[in-house]
């Protein structure tokens, strides 16, 4: 199980060091705007590895492992890295607990990915100078920064139940 | 490997385990039957035991049971009992059970975890706690015994295949236990690497402390180790136990029909039998064949001689030089090839005549998977250096490409791209423009003749090994391709499927299709090939009828590669020059008794397309 | 907070040596433990995110070039990136950003530029470029540890010091090696695909299709091929027992509190220095 989550937390691991190299072209040709879209794609792990094996802190563990392998191809973003999937870990896990790690509709995901977009908005606001920007494009930022993490949950999810057709799921030990 | 520091430090001297199975049953979840089903045998300290079986006989199963993986790791329900040396194994975690049994695997690479030789074969023993002292003597101990030592600090990717399994063999005797197991430890190596690792696994035996249980389908490899032989039926219930004199030597008849793989000298000496040669006992080695044979009488010379049907040349169906038309349908001109940075192959030049059956040989590394996938355009060959039936796949498009050759990967899984068997044969098709209802009957005809009807709604990936091996090759056949291409198509398979298999392509060769096979089993080769091209660092060394390379002992040599057991042991052979340098099964005199239903040489290509014992 | 970990071997500690072989000393970045060259950028990296100035993020981005240059030794390819991609980004960045500034919310005192209707002011540049320097400056601390840690020490470090357990952290190791083996899969995947023709056209749309069909494909082997060596790890006593034998010590030693304490008290120096709150 625990190389499981190693092996979904690699694959997206390499996701996640792409998104990586990709944040600085996006911060310039966007002004940032589009950041939201890019940091939404951290969640993929702990999206996957919940879907495929449905138990208690494997979004936790995944996420881990997604940033340390990414961190060693793209040591910059090393600290954004273990923040982004100390973060949205948590929050993916907590979500789980909340329904006891019963619940495990597409809803319960989106809800997450929802926490985590606006959560996403108020940080990364920090580091974008928003004030300054015209209003029009605060209010893209804003929208992009919640619908990122959601396009990526869904994606996360139709990637989870592809894997599940194709009979990868294993019944937990 | 035998110098004075060869000699292991006392504690890496266990004493060896004793295993006493008794009504042994496991079943998976979901799973009809028990595979293994009511297994009771005992292995002796000391014993190296083969366990035979056809595919699915629950060989790797009986395997896993042994050190508490199952069930312990992997949810099955067990009946009966494994005591490991007087320890119930059920009772016991699989860490506990670790000291006393060691596991090698198939897939080396599935077995690394560290990035040094001497950290991989330290893990086990850091695992156990061990004091750092007891760690490194340990650890130098087992790499000496495989000859590692010299290489302790390389990463274990830049070892060899071969070298990698032996890493695996020294991890597992690092952990200090009695009994080591080893399930198909020399699937997918090279000739060479697979002489590496028997003789690894001799030099262990030659020490006497330990226990061996090992599956393996290379049986002339490792035959001479073996002191006892295991055999379990399709269904999983035990059909042999004994001495390997006993078993293999007094039963191989029964053994044969049952479909268990057994050594090509046995099988070449049953066939013999038939015809009249008295060889007693059976040989196992190609060495005992060959003696067996140097004092057997001729059969009767009364009776009628025995009738030797022999292919002269080029191997088994010669081509028709005449039908053949002289322009070559694959032509290759100067081919160089890199992958990365790296220079793979050097100017290689290749024609490769329609209807031949072209074997790509070589050792591990040497470029055989890129020249097959540069000639099929999966990586894109410079531009006009390759022609497939007047097509350059460097400029080519997908369409036209795939009418021309079909390319099967190793690994099935890599190419299935679509989510329904039957998407995936209807794939090729649909992206040249093919009618709708043509599809339908195309892809009925082509589920009819590799028996997937009925799963055509299935995802691909829930079909078995042998089923997605089938499937990938359909998928490459279907759009008619006069050329088709394998990587390889017997790795991971047992002989069975590989036979099965085989079969097919042999028949299809005989409709005029030119196939072009890359693979390590040298039997194979002989038995199938009328041509065969040889490749070591990234150069086409030979290219010649299948025959003459295999006569060429000095090139084999040169390119690390091995005779086949038939070809070594009836080359110049005195007594029968009727047998004297017969290289395929298929022309010796005789028939095997009771061969269930496996398709072999000869008797494929007269069922052309031939699907039968496939498995629905 | 020195090494807390148990000591098992005694005398001339042969783990030590091959510590010392495997990093090379010559600069003093290698010698430090993985922790310290991340715990002690952190707080000028925090602080960083809501400066505005321009003078804070220049002070930070001469510090941490200073320590990398002084603490690591560094290859070709590391000096083009750090000589010359990260300034000319640092540059496009700044200027991306002045042409988003919106016009009406900042003072139009000075004019830099104006052609036709459109004007760039003086102070959008500076609000540009502040924003670059404080990403240029965040990033480049960043590699202060980044540059000169592997992956494998980070992890151990985190074991021995952070207390993960190690059954995480050596998956985590086990994990790196499935790295290069993905990416030869992907490649073989995706060439398999090409020469089948599973191409959906072209447009974004349908490269994010293509490479949804790769994802399952090499997840399923890789899930796999991570349950293979999950019974390897098992069979071989993975897990046995709370502790496990360390042959490699990553120690946190005075010389990781020194650079700790300095560095932060240099990022107090600096803030209480150029006050950019005021
Ligand atoms: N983890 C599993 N879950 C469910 N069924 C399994 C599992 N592993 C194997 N099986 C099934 O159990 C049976 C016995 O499998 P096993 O792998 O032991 O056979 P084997 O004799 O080793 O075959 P081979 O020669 O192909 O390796 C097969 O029908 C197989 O499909
Ligand atoms: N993508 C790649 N990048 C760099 N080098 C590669 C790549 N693929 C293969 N190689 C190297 O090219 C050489 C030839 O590889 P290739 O796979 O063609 O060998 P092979 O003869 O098929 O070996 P095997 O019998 O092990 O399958 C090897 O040394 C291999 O390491
Ligand atoms: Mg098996
Ligand atoms: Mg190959």
């Amino acid at each position: 199980m625990l190389l499981t989550c190693a092996a979904i937390g690699v694959a997206t691991g390499l996701v996640g060091a792409v998104a990586g190299w990709l944040t600085p072209v996006v911060i310039i040709a966007t002004a940032g705007v589009a950041y939201g879209l890019v940091l939404g794609s951290h969640v993929l792990a702990g999206i996957i590895a919940q879907e495929l094996l449905r138990m208690p802190f494997v979004a936790l563990l995944t996420h881990l492992i997604a940033a340390l392998v990414a961190s060693a191809f793209n040591p910059a973003w090393a600290p954004r890295f273990l923040g982004t999937a100390l973060l949205f870990g948590l929050i993916q896990e907590g979500v789980a607990a909340l329904t006891r790690y019963r619940a495990w509709g597409a809803w319960r995901f989106f809800v997450s990915a929802a926490i985590i977009g606006i959560i996403i908005a108020v940080v990364v606001g920090f580091v974008v100078p928003l004030e300054q920007l015209a209003p029009w494009a605060r209010v893209l930022y804003i929208a992009l920064s919640i619908l990122g993490p959601i396009a990526w949950t869904a994606v996360g999810l139709g990637i989870g139940a592809a894997l599940r057709r194709a009979g990868v799921a294993r019944v937990p030990r | 490997m035998t110098t004075p520091h060869d000699t292991p430090p006392a504690q890496l001297r266990p004493a060896g385990v004793s295993v006493t199975a008794a009504g042994l049953s496991v079943r998976y979840p979901g799973a009809e039957h028990a595979a293994p089903d009511g297994v009771s045998f005992s292995i002796g300290v000391g014993e190296v035991v083969l366990v035979l079986g056809p595919s699915g006989s629950g060989k790797s199963t009986l395997t896993l049971t042994l050190n508490g993986l199952i069930p312990h790791a992997i949810p099955a329900d067990v009946v009966g009992s494994v005591r490991i040396g007087g320890r119930d194994a059920a009772g016991a975690t699989v860490a506990e059970l670790s000291t006393d049994v060691a596991m090698v695997f198939q897939d080396p690479d599935a077995q690394i975890v560290t990035s040094t030789v001497l950290d991989e074969v330290a893990f086990g023993p850091e695992n156990l706690a061990l004091p750092v002292d007891e760690v490194l003597a340990r650890a130098e101990a087992s790499l000496r015994r495989v000859g590692l030592w010299e290489r302790r600090d390389d990463n274990p990717d830049r070892l060899s295949g071969g070298g990698r399994q032996r890493l695996a063999i020294a991890s597992a005797l690092a952990m200090g236990s009695g009994l080591v197991v080893l399930d198909e430890p020399t699937a997918n190596l090279d000739p060479r690497g697979i002489d590496d690792v028997a003789a690894a696994l001799a030099d262990v035996v030659a020490v006497g402390d330990r226990s061996i249980v090992m599956v393996e389908h290379n049986l002339d490899a490792i035959i001479e180790l073996v002191t006892r032989v295991i055999a379990l039926d399709a269904n999983g219930r035990l059909v042999a136990d004994g001495p390997t004199d006993d078993v293999l030597r007094g039963r191989a008849a029964e053994l044969s029909g049952l479909g268990v793989w057994l050594p090509v000298s046995t099988l070449a000496a049953l066939r013999l039998r038939s015809a009249g040669y008295a060889i007693d006992p059976l040989p196992l080695t190609a060495a005992e064949l060959r003696a067996a044979l140097e004092s057997a009488p001729r059969p009767g010379a009364d009776q009628a001689r025995p009738h030797v049907t022999r292919t002269d040349a080029p191997g088994p169906a010669p081509y028709d030089a005449k039908i053949s038309p002289p322009e070559p349908i694959i032509r290759v001109r100067d081919l160089s090839v890199r992958r990365g940075r790296t220079p793979v192959l050097h100017d290689i030049d290749l024609d490769v005549h329609a209807g031949e059956f072209l074997a790509v040989v070589g050792p591990n590394g040497a470029g055989k998977t890129t020249l097959v996938q540069a000639i099929a355009g999966v990586v894109p060959p410079p531009r006009g250096r390759v022609f497939v039936d007047g097509v350059d796949p460097a400029r080519a498009d997908v369409a036209a490409l795939t009418a021309r050759i079909g390319f099967v990967f190793q690994n099935p899984e890599h190419q299935f791209i679509t989510n329904t068997v039957f998407d995936e044969l209807a794939q090729g098709l649909r992206l040249r423009g093919t009618g709708e209802a043509e599809i339908q009957a195309r892809v009925a005809d082509m589920l009819e003749r590799f028996g997937l009807t009925g799963r055509e709604a299935s995802h691909p990936f829930l079909l078995s090994g042998g089923q997605k091996r089938r499937l990938s090759v359909g998928t490459a056949l279907i759009a008619g391709a006069p050329v088709l291409a394998l990587d390889e198509p017997t790795f991971g398979q047992d002989r069975a499927r590989a036979d099965e298999l085989l079969g097919i392509l042999a028949g299809l060769n005989a409709q005029g299709t030119t196939v072009i096979v890359v693979t390590h089993d040298m039997q194979l080769v002989t038995e199938y090939a009328t041509h065969t091209a040889v490749v070591a660092e990234g150069r086409l060394l030979a290219h010649a009828p299948t025959a003459e390379v295999f006569a060429d002992g000095e090139l084999l040599r040169s390119a690390g590669l091995r005779r086949p057991p038939l070809a070594s042991a009836l080359a110049d052979l005195p007594t029968h020059p009727e047998l004297s340098g017969i290289v395929r099964m298929a022309d010796l005199p005789g028939a095997l008794p009771a061969d269930s239903g496996h398709v072999r040489g000869e008797e494929a290509r007269t069922r052309p397309g031939s699907t039968e014992g496939v498995a629905r | 907070m020195t090494a807390a970990t148990p000591v098992r071997a005694r005398g001339n500690d042969p783990d030590d040596v091959r510590h010392l072989d495997r990093a090379p000393r010559e600069r003093f970045l290698y010698a430090l433990n993985p922790l310290a060259k991340i715990a002690a950028p952190v707080p000028a990296m925090l602080a960083l995110l809501a400066v505005r100035d321009l003078q804070t993020p220049t002070a930070f981005l001469v510090l941490a070039y200073a320590v990398i240059f002084v603490g690591a030794r560094l290859s070709a390819r590391m000096l083009a990136v750090l000589l010359l991609a990260v300034p000319a980004s640092l540059i496009v960045i700044g200027i991306a950003f002045s042409l988003w500034t919106d016009a009406s919310r900042i003072s139009h005192d000075v004019v830099v530029l104006q052609i036709g209707s459109w004007t760039l002011y003086g102070e959008a540049l500076e609000v540009g470029f502040a924003t670059a320097l404080r990403l240029g400056a965040i990033l480049t601390l960043a590699l202060v540890g980044g540059l000169t840690t592997t992956g494998a020490d980070l992890t151990r470090s985190m074991i021995q010091q952070l207390r993960v357990p190690y059954r995480v952290g050596y998956t985590a190791l086990a994990a790196f090696r499935f790295v290069p083996r993905f990416g030869y899969e992907l490649e073989v995947i995706r060439a398999a695909h090409r020469v089948r023709g599973a191409s959906h056209g072209r447009g974004p749309i349908a490269v994010v299709r293509r490479r949804m069909g790769y994802v399952v494909p090499l997840l399923a082997g890789a899930i796999r091929h991570a349950e293979r060596v999950a019974l390897s790890m098992d069979s071989r006593a993975f897990g046995a027992y709370p502790r496990r034998t360390e042959r490699y010590r990553i120690p946190f030693r005075a010389r990781d509190v020194v650079f700790i304490a300095l560095f932060w008290s240099a990022t107090a120096a600096i803030f209480l220095t150029l006050r950019p709150w005021a």
